[in-house]
C-alpha cells in the first residue's frame, strides 16, 4: 500500500493512513510522529484511550491491535497503517456490554475507572485466546495495566468470573459483610 | 446483629460503571471546546536558584503561539492550601525553589506548539545552594529556602499530655526506637489537568479535582473575584489519594491564560511533571520512646520526629500534626509527648497523601513495639491485644472515641490469619507480622477557618417520582461516593436505588461540600444527604397520610412503597404520592445540611485529628524471605477493620484492597529519588514501582459487625484506614522472618539482604 | 508528550530499505517495533530527520530451522512471537521462557528480538542467552551482507557494530550439542521489571561431566558480560556442589557492577553468585535447552 504524501509551504510532510477501527475503516492524514493513541482520541474522537504515562509503563492506552495488546502511546500511528484495532468503544456490541464489562461492574471491579479500558481490552484478548484461565494466567494477562485504586483483587475476580460466565456474585458472597463479630 | 436495611448493606452495582467500562466516561484530559487552545508549563532546571531574567520573545513569534506569560502577568498574592503559610506564588519572580518550580506559561494552537515555544522562552538564572537533606536542613549555615522561615522550620511542634516524666521514671521497661521513611507519591493513573475559560467576567474551571470547593476558594481568593463567579465543575477523576485536593498551576496559569487569549485552554502535567509537582508523602525520622510495665502495658510515650516539607507548605502544617496526632488511637495509654519539626528544603513540596501523615508514624510505633514485646517475651498479638484502645475513650490528646473494636479486629484477624499454628510452627524464612491502624472520619475542622457546615445536599423529586436527583458537592474521584450516597438518599426516602440520579461536584449546580478528602464524604456528606432523603420522606408520608386518610405516624415508605404499618393492604407507590405531591404543591425537595460537633482540646493543634468518628483495623501479613536474595514474596494479608455499618459491602472491600495495595507498595516497592542537583532520577513508571497484578498477594478482608452511634446508620471511615497499618505489618512480618530488623523505608530486597549478610556476620564473629 | 518531526519511509523490500539507507545515511533510523525508538524520541535522545520503518518485511517476521544453519529467528519477531514458537520451544525452550520473563503483555506484542540486541541495553533480557546459545546476526546493507557473532556485535551501553546504513535481519542460533540451558533474571517486580542482574547459561552435560559451559552476564558490565574464568573452571569437570559454587564464585569475582537507583554494586556482585549456582544447577538437572 502505497502512502499518499501531502507536503505543505513549510516542507512538512503529512501522510493519508487508514486505520481499521472497531470495524470501520477510518482514514486520517497524520505527521510521521503522530502517536497512535493520539490520534484515536483527537482525531477519532475515542476518548476511551486514556493517557496515563505516554511512555508504555501503564497501560491505560491499551488497545488491540490485530488482536494483540499493545501501548497506542508506544506506536506510530502510520505503523498501525491497514491493520486492525479494537479501542474499548468497540468492545459493546450494538449496547449490549461484554460478558467482562459486565462482570467488572458487578464486582466492583472499577474504581477511578482510568485503568479500565486498557484493563477490559487486555483481559477480552485473554479470555479470546484462553477461554479458561487459571488465576495466575489472569494476573499476567493483566500485568502490563497498573491500576492505583483496586488491588486488582476485584479485578481478578471478575475477568474469572467472566470466563465462567458468571456476571456478577451471588446474593452471600462475603459472609463476613454484616456479622463476624466476637 | 445489624438491621437488614432495603438499599443500604447492599453490593449494589456502580452507579457511573457502565460510563467507566465502556469508555464513555469522559476525564478533563477528554475534553474539546470550540476555539480551544493547549497550554503548558515552564519549570525550573535548577533546585534552587535566583532567576536573573526571563525573555520571552521569541516564544512569542512563534506561530501558533497565542500567549505567553511570567510572574509580571499574573497576581503576586501567595497562595497555598494551609492559610497558616500561604508561601507559594503561580509563577517564581525573585527565585526558583526546586526542580520542577513554575517559571512561565504558554497557550498555543497544538500540543507541539507549546513544547517548541517553552524552548524558546530563555531563562537566566543563578544557581543557588540547595537544601536536598531534610536531616540537616535545620542546620547552621544551610541557605534558606524561603527567606523569611529561620533554619527552614516550617511547622514546629511541641505537645505534652499527661505527667511524661514520671510515667517514664515509673516504668519497668523504656526503650527507643529511630526509623526514618521515605518520599512516596500517590501517582494517580490520570495526571492533572485543567481546562478554564471566562464569560462574561464569570470563569469556569473543568478540572481534575477532589475538591471543586476547595479549588473556588482559593482560585477567587488568588484573583479577587467572588466565589459565585468562579464555577469549578469536576468531570471524571482518575484517583486522587489526596495529591488532587489544591490549584495547582495549571489551574491558576490556565485561568490568566484563557483570560488573555479569550479563548478555553487545556493544560496537564505528563508523568514526569506529575513527581515535580507532587504533594505528596513526607520522608519522616521518626524516634520512638515509649515506658511500658511488666506485662507490656504502654504507659507513656514519646514521638520525637522531623519531617521532610518540600519547599512549599501544601497542607503540610496538617501532615506534621497528624503525624503525632493519631498515635496514642489504637493502644491506650495517658502519657504522650510529640515534638516535630517539618522543614523546608529544595525538593518538590509534600502535601497529603492517604492516611495524611500517619503511615509512617504507625510503621515506627508498631515496628517499635515489637522491639519492646520481644525485650519481655511476650507474643505481638498479645501486647496488642493488651493495649487495644476500647470504646467511649478520650486519648490523651483529647479526642473522643465512641465506638471502637480495636480488640475484636486482632482477634479475628488473629483467627483468620492462623497466627497461633503459624507462631508455633515455623518455617525457615518465613515470617507473620500484625499491625493495627486507625483514622478520623472526616477532618473536625475544615482546611481554612469557616464557619461554614461541611456538607449539604438536596434532592429533588421529579413531577412523576420516576426519578429522583441527588445535588452533592461530594466528589467521586473512584472510592464510590457517588453510588454510596445514592443508597443512603434511596433508603433515607424509602424509594429505589434503581431510579436514582445524581449530579455532583459542579459549584454552580450543587451545594457546598469540602469535597473528598480526610475519609469524610460517607459519614459526613452522608448525614447530609440523609437529612435531605428524610425530609423528602416526611412529605411523602404526609401527601400518603391524606390520600389514603390514614394518620402520617402509622405509614412507612420502604422499597418504593408507602404503606401502612397497621393495616394490610393499604399501601400506594412512591409514584403515585410523588405525582400528587407535584399536582398539589410543586417541586418535592428535600435538603440536609451537616456540621460536626464542636471537637476537640484547646491546645495548640488540639484542631488536627479531630473527628466525630475513628475507625479502626488490624493487619497480618505473612511473608517468605529469599535468605540468599533478600527478596520478598508475600504469601498473605488478613485485614479486619471496625468501619461501622458498611453500606456497600464489595465498594468498601475494593477500597481495603487499595489502600492496602498502596501501603504494600509503600512498604517495600516505592520511593521517589534524587540525585545530587534535587533532580528526580525515576519521575517515570519503570522506576517508581508501583506493583502489578502479578505482585499482590491473596487478600482477605473482613469487616467486624459495628455500629458508630454518630454516624449515618452507623457507619463511620474505611478509605485510608486500611492504608496505616500496612507499612508496620511488613517491617514486623520480615522481623519475625528474619530475626533482624530494617528501620528504614522503604524495606527494600537489599536493604533485606544486607541486614541478614551483616546478622550472618555478626553471628560467625560470636561464634569465632 | 514531545515527539521531534521526521520523514516516515515505510519501503517494501529489504533490497529498497538498503537503498533507502545508503541515500540517507547518518539523516535515517530504523525502526523495528518501535518500542525503544520511541522511548529515545519522546525523550530527546534521537532527533533523525528520516525514519524508515522494516513494517513490510514480513520475511523478518518468521522462525525457522535451516540446515547446516541452524535455527533463523528474523529480526522483527516479537517476544510474544519467540514465546508462542513450537520451533523455539521444541528446540530451545530456555528462549521462549527468557523471552517471557521481558516487560508486561504489551510490550511482548511490540517488541523485537532485533531491537532488544540493537538497543544494547546493558539490561536487556535477550542478548545473554542468545550469546550464551553461540548466536550470531546477519547484518544487511545495499553492498552485501555480513555474519557476526553477537557477542562481539554488542559493543558497548546502546552501541553495537551496526552502520547507519545496516539493518539486521536474523539472529542465527547454531545446531549445537547443549543439554540445557536457562536465563535467570532478578527484578523487582514481578511485571515491568528491569533486570537488576541476570545470568544466561548453556551446559553440555555427558555422564555427570561439564563437557561444555558458557555463563553470560547481564545488567552488570556495560555489554552481556561472559564469565570466562568460572567457565574454565567448569570445562571438563565432574559436576558437584561445591564445584558449581566454586564457579558462582568466580563469576562474582569477574563482574563489574555499577551502583544505580536499582541496586548497589556490592548486591549486585552476590546476586551474580547466587544466580550463576541457580542457573548451573537449573541448566543441569531440568535437561532442556
Amino acid at each position: 500500500m502505497i502512502n499518499q504524501t501531502i507536503t505543505d509551504k513549510d516542507g512538512v510532510k503529512r501522510y493519508l493512513i487508514t486505520l481499521n477501527v472497531n470495524g470501520d475503516a477510518r482514514t486520517v492524514l497524520v505527521k510521521g510522529n503522530a502517536i497512535l493513541a493520539n490520534v484515536l482520541r483527537d482525531e477519532l474522537n475515542l476518548t476511551g484511550t486514556k493517557k496515563g504515562c505516554e511512555l508504555g509503563d501503564c497501560g491505560s492506552c491499551t488497545v488491540l491491535l490485530e488482536g494483540k495488546p499493545v501501548d497506542s502511546c508506544m506506536v506510530l500511528a502510520i505503523e498501525a497503517d491497514g491493520l486492525e484495532i479494537i479501542t474499548i468503544e468497540g468492545v459493546a456490541v450494538n449496547s449490549k456490554l461484554d460478558a467482562i464489562q459486565e462482570a467488572m461492574i458487578n464486582f466492583a471491579a472499577v474504581q477511578c475507572g482510568y485503568c479500565t479500558p486498557g484493563m477490559v481490552l487486555s483481559a477480552k484478548a485473554l479470555l479470546t485466546r484462553n477461554p479458561h484461565p487459571t488465576e495466575p494466567e489472569v494476573r499476567e494477562a493483566i500485568s502490563g495495566n497498573l491500576c492505583r485504586c483496586t488491588g486488582y483483587v476485584h479485578i481478578v475476580e471478575a475477568v474469572l468470573a467472566a470466563s465462567e460466565g458468571r456476571l456478577s456474585p451471588g446474593e452471600h458472597e462475603y459472609p463476613r459483610e454484616e456479622g463476624g463479630s466476637i | 446483629m445489624s438491621r437488614q436495611y432495603s438499599v443500604i448493606g447492599h453490593s449494589v452495582p456502580r452507579i457511573d460503571g457502565p460510563e467507566k467500562v465502556t469508555g464513555a466516561a469522559k476525564y478533563t484530559l477528554d475534553l474539546k471546546f470550540p476555539n480551544m487552545l493547549y497550554g503548558k508549563i515552564l519549570t525550573s532546571p535548577h533546585a534552587h536558584a535566583r532567576i536573573i531574567s526571563i525573555d520571552t520573545s521569541e516564544a512569542e513569534a512563534l506561530p501558533g503561539v497565542k500567549a505567553v506569560i511570567t510572574h509580571k502577568d499574573v497576581p503576586t498574592l501567595k497562595y497555598g492550601l494551609s492559610p497558616a503559610r500561604w508561601d507559594e506564588n503561580i509563577f517564581c519572580s525573585d527565585k526558583v525553589r526546586f526542580v520542577g518550580d513554575k517559571v512561565a506559561a504558554v497557550a498555543c494552537l497544538d500540543e507541539p506548539t507549546c513544547y517548541k515555544a517553552l524552548k524558546l522562552i530563555k531563562v537566566e538564572y543563578e544557581v543557588l545552594p540547595a537544601v536536598l537533606n531534610f536531616l540537616t536542613a535545620m542546620d547552621d549555615g544551610q541557605p534558606r529556602v524561603h527567606d523569611e522561615y529561620e533554619k527552614n522550620i516550617n511547622t514546629e511542634i511541641h505537645q505534652e499530655f499527661g505527667d511524661v516524666a514520671k510515667a517514664f521514671a515509673e516504668a519497668y521497661h523504656v526503650r527507643t526506637d529511630t526509623f526514618i521513611g521515605q518520599r512516596t507519591y500517590q501517582c494517580p493513573i490520570e495526571p492533572h489537568t485543567a481546562v478554564s475559560m471566562w464569560d462574561n467576567g464569570k470563569l469556569t474551571v473543568y478540572s481534575s479535582t477532589q475538591s471543586p470547593h476547595y479549588f473556588q476558594y482559593y482560585i477567587a481568593r488568588e484573583f479577587g473575584m467572588d466565589i459565585g463567579d468562579v464555577r469549578i465543575i469536576k468531570t471524571f477523576v482518575g484517583g486522587g489519594f489526596g495529591g488532587k485536593l489544591e490549584p495547582t498551576g495549571l489551574e491558576f496559569a490556565g485561568a490568566v491564560l484563557a483570560k488573555l487569549t479569550s479563548r478555553p485552554v487545556r493544560m496537564f502535567y505528563d508523568r514526569a511533571e506529575m513527581f515535580a509537582h507532587n504533594r505528596g508523602r513526607h520522608a519522616q525520622q521518626m524516634e520512638i520512646t515509649t515506658g511500658v510495665d511488666k506485662n507490656g502495658k504502654i504507659l507513656v510515650a514519646h514521638a520525637n520526629f522531623k519531617m521532610d516539607g518540600g519547599a512549599y507548605t501544601s497542607l503540610g502544617i496538617a501532615s506534621a500534626y497528624y503525624a503525632g496526632a493519631l498515635l496514642p488511637m489504637t493502644y491506650e495509654f495517658d502519657n504522650y509527648k510529640f515534638d516535630m519539626y517539618r522543614v523546608y528544603t529544595n525538593l518538590p513540596a509534600c502535601g497529603a497523601q492517604r492516611g495524611h501523615g500517619a503511615p509512617q508514624p504507625k510503621y515506627a510505633f508498631e515496628s517499635h513495639l515489637d522491639n519492646v514485646a520481644k525485650d519481655l517475651g511476650i507474643d505481638p498479638m498479645d501486647i496488642r491485644i493488651l493495649n487495644a484502645r476500647r470504646e467511649n475513650t478520650v486519648t490523651p490528646n483529647d479526642f473522643k472515641v465512641n465506638s471502637c473494636h480495636m480488640r475484636e479486629c486482632l482477634e479475628r484477624a488473629r483467627v483468620m490469619s492462623g497466627w497461633d499454628e503459624k507462631k508455633k510452627n515455623r518455617t525457615p524464612g518465613r515470617g507473620i507480622g500484625v499491625s493495627t491502624g486507625s483514622f478520623v472520619t472526616g477532618a473536625g475542622y475544615p482546611i481554612y477557618r469557616t464557619d461554614m457546615p461541611h456538607a449539604s445536599a438536596f434532592i429533588r423529586v421529579n413531577e412523576d417520582g420516576t426519578a429522583a436527583t441527588l445535588y452533592t458537592g461530594a466528589v467521586e474521584i473512584g472510592q464510590g461516593s457517588d453510588t454510596v450516597l445514592c443508597q443512603m438518599a434511596a433508603e433515607a426516602m424509602g424509594y429505589r436505588y434503581e431510579h436514582m440520579k445524581i449530579i455532583a461536584a459542579d459549584t454552580e449546580i450543587t451545594p457546598l461540600d469540602f469535597g473528598a478528602y480526610a475519609s469524610r464524604q460517607t459519614y459526613m456528606s452522608g448525614t447530609a444527604v440523609k437529612l435531605a432523603g428524610e425530609e423528602v420522606k416526611k412529605q411523602i408520608l404526609d401527601m400518603a397520610s391524606a390520600m389514603l386518610s390514614l394518620p402520617a405516624d402509622d405509614l412507612d415508605c420502604d422499597d418504593g412503597i408507602v404503606f401502612s404499618k397497621s393495616r394490610e393492604g393499604k399501601s400506594l407507590t412512591f409514584q403515585e404520592v410523588a405525582r400528587k405531591h407535584f399536582v398539589l404543591k410543586g417541586p418535592l425537595l428535600g435538603k440536609g445540611v451537616y456540621t460536626p460537633p464542636r471537637l476537640g482540646g484547646t491546645f495548640k493543634g488540639a484542631p488536627v485529628g479531630t473527628s466525630p468518628a475513628y475507625s479502626f483495623g488490624a493487619q497480618v501479613g505473612e511473608v517468605q524471605i529469599d535468605a540468599e536474595t533478600g527478596e520478598i514474596s508475600v504469601l498473605g494479608i488478613w485485614d479486619v477493620h471496625d468501619c461501622g455499618k458498611v453500606i456497600n459491602p464489595r465498594l468498601l472491600h475494593g477500597q481495603v484492597h487499595g489502600a492496602l495495595f498502596m501501603g504494600m507498595g509503600e512498604s517495600v516497592w516505592e520511593e521517589v529519588l534524587f540525585d545530587d542537583k534535587g533532580r528526580i532520577l525515576n519521575p517515570e513508571l519503570a522506576n517508581y514501582r508501583m506493583l502489578s497484578a502479578m505482585d499482590m498477594p491473596p487478600i482477605e478482608s473482613e469487616v467486624l459487625d459495628t455500629y458508630e452511634p454518630t454516624g449515618p446508620w452507623g457507619a463511620k471511615e474505611v478509605g485510608e484506614g486500611a492504608t496505616n497499618p500496612t507499612l508496620g505489618m511488613f517491617s514486623n512480618a520480615i522481623f519475625d522472618a528474619m530475626g533482624v530488623r530494617v528501620n528504614s523505608l522503604p524495606l527494600t530486597y537489599e536493604k533485606v539482604w544486607r541486614a541478614l549478610k551483616e546478622k550472618r556476620e555478626r553471628e560467625a564473629a560470636e561464634r569465632g | 508528550m514531545y515527539m521531534p518531526d521526521f520523514e516516515y519511509h515505510a519501503p517494501k523490500t529489504l533490497t529498497d530499505a538498503c537503498v533507502l539507507l545508503d541515500e540517507l545515511g547518518e539523516r535515517a533510523i530504523v525502526l523495528g517495533g518501535g518500542s525503544d525508538i520511541l522511548h529515545k524520541l519522546k525523550n530527546g535522545h534521537l532527533t533523525p530527520e528520516h525514519v524508515v520503518s522494516l513494517k513490510h518485511m514480513t520475511q523478518l517476521r518468521e522462525v525457522r530451522h535451516e540446515e547446516g544453519r541452524g535455527i533463523v529467528v528474523g529480526a522483527l519477531v516479537t517476544p510474544h512471537g519467540v514465546y508462542t514458537s513450537p520451533l523455539l520451544q521444541e528446540r530451545y525452550l530456555s528462549l521462549p521462557m527468557a523471552s517471557h520473563e521481558m516487560g508486561n503483555p504489551q510490550v511482548r506484542n511490540r517488541g523485537t528480538v532485533g531491537g532488544n540486541i540493537c538497543n544494547a541495553s546493558p539490561l536487556a533480557d535477550l542478548p545473554p542467552l542468545l550469546i550464551a546459545l553461540n548466536a550470531s546476526v546477519k547484518v544487511v546493507q545495499y553492498a552485501g551482507e555480513r555474519i557476526v557473532p553477537l557477542e562481539d556485535f554488542i559493543c558497548g551501553p546502546g552501541k553495537t557494530l551496526i552502520k547507519r546504513d545496516e539493518i539486521l535481519a536474523e539472529v542465527i542460533i547454531p545446531d549445537q550439542p547443549a543439554t540445557g540451558s536457562t536465563y535467570i533474571k532478578f527484578g523487582l517486580r514481578k511485571a515491568g521489571a528491569l533486570a537488576v542482574v541476570g545470568v544466561a547459561v548453556a551446559v553440555t552435560v555427558k555422564d555427570n561431566v561439564l563437557v561444555d559451559v558458557r555463563i553470560v552476564m547481564g545488567a552488570v558490565a556495560p555489554v552481556p558480560m561472559r564469565a570466562k574464568d568460572a567457565e574454565a573452571l567448569l570445562r571438563g569437570q565432574t559436576i558437584t556442589d561445591a564445584l558449581l559454587e566454586q564457579a558462582a564464585d568466580s563469576a562474582a569475582a569477574e563482574c563489574k557492577p555499577i551502583t544505580d537507583l536499582r541496586g548497589s554494586a556490592e548486591y549486585r556482585r552476590e546476586l551474580i553468585r547466587v544466580l550463576t549456582k541457580r542457573a548451573l544447577r537449573k541448566a543441569i538437572d531440568e535437561g532442556h535447552v
